[in-house]
């Protein structure tokens, strides 16, 4: 399974992907919503998304609408994991397509617990 | 002018949301401390503006060990050369954080600018005022933590 971080911090893209890659994902990484848009175009498409909002170029909102606008992506689950945190912008990324919306700052318990929810990946027990 | 734009958060409010970012990121081995106000040798700065119904500016001033140190923490690597590029990185992003987080606090719908960060301090513009000042340390290191808002046209 890849997940393809989108995230114009190079930093925050380090820290979402030992998240994920501890829970199974490989990962491909983009800078932007274009740069994200590119790999899909070239083939690279990836179960998951996990996409800042507010990125230079192309937002992550702007992102989600032509994913969902294309049908052949209609598979990728799209999380949005951002600082933006107004009701109206987490009602209209989910309008858009999003599957689910993560406020920074995160844990990585709260990203892991959301892909339990979409059933990407396995549901802990307790020992 | 809409009486909203005096509306600031509280010392407390961003102690808050500091520490959440703090805790979340940085671990919780070396908590953020709070104050007092020290010297501080301004390595590295980041500002974001917030416009919309509540218009402000939240900027983070630390020294350069520090910006070193949360550079290395987020990007989990040991000691080394450390590029400006990555502090900037890691700098901008925590600053958005912390905006993002005061922003989410204040009278919505705004929006939320990209990180500017310097090396020094960043520029303000003259027409803000700041309203709120929270300086603390971190791992022996001072840290500020500024909210300001656009002056009353007069």
């Amino acid at each position: 399974m890849y997940a393809l971080i989108i995230d114009d911090s190079r930093a925050m893209r380090s820290i979402l992907r030992r998240i994920v890659t501890d829970l199974g994902f490989e990962t491909l990484e983009a800078a932007d919503g274009q740069q994200a848009l590119d790999h899909l175009n070239e083939g690279r498409v990836p179960t998951l998304c996990l996409i800042d909002w507010n990125m230079p170029v192309m937002d992550g909102y702007t992102f989600i609408t032509n994913v969902r606008a294309n049908p052949e992506w209609r598979d990728i689950t799209l999380m949005m994991v951002t600082t933006e945190s107004e009701h109206g912008q987490i009602v209209r990324a989910l309008a858009a397509g999003a599957h689910e919306y993560v406020i920074k700052p995160f844990t990585p318990d709260a990203i892991a617990d959301k892909l339990e929810l979409l059933g990407l990946v396995a549901k802990a027990v307790p020992a | 002018m809409s009486s909203l734009e005096l509306v600031a958060p509280s010392l407390t409010d961003v102690e808050m949301v500091a520490a959440e970012v703090w805790s979340s990121f940085l671990g919780d081995e070396e908590p953020l401390l709070i104050g007092p106000p020290a010297e501080l040798t301004v390595g590295w700065s980041a500002a974001v503006s917030v416009s919309g119904e509540w218009q402000g500016m939240i900027s983070v001033e630390l020294s350069a060990e520090m910006a070193d140190q949360v550079t290395r923490r987020m990007l989990c690597l040991d000691d080394g050369p450390l590029p400006d590029e990555d502090v900037a990185d890691a700098v901008g992003e925590l600053v958005n954080m912390i905006g993002g987080g005061v922003k989410s606090l204040m009278p919505g719908p705004s929006a939320l600018s990209l990180p500017v960060v310097a090396a020094g301090r960043v520029a303000r513009p003259s027409d803000v005022t700041e309203v709120c000042r929270f300086d603390a340390q971190w791992a022996g290191s001072p840290l500020v933590i500024s909210v300001h808002i656009q002056s009353p046209k007069i």
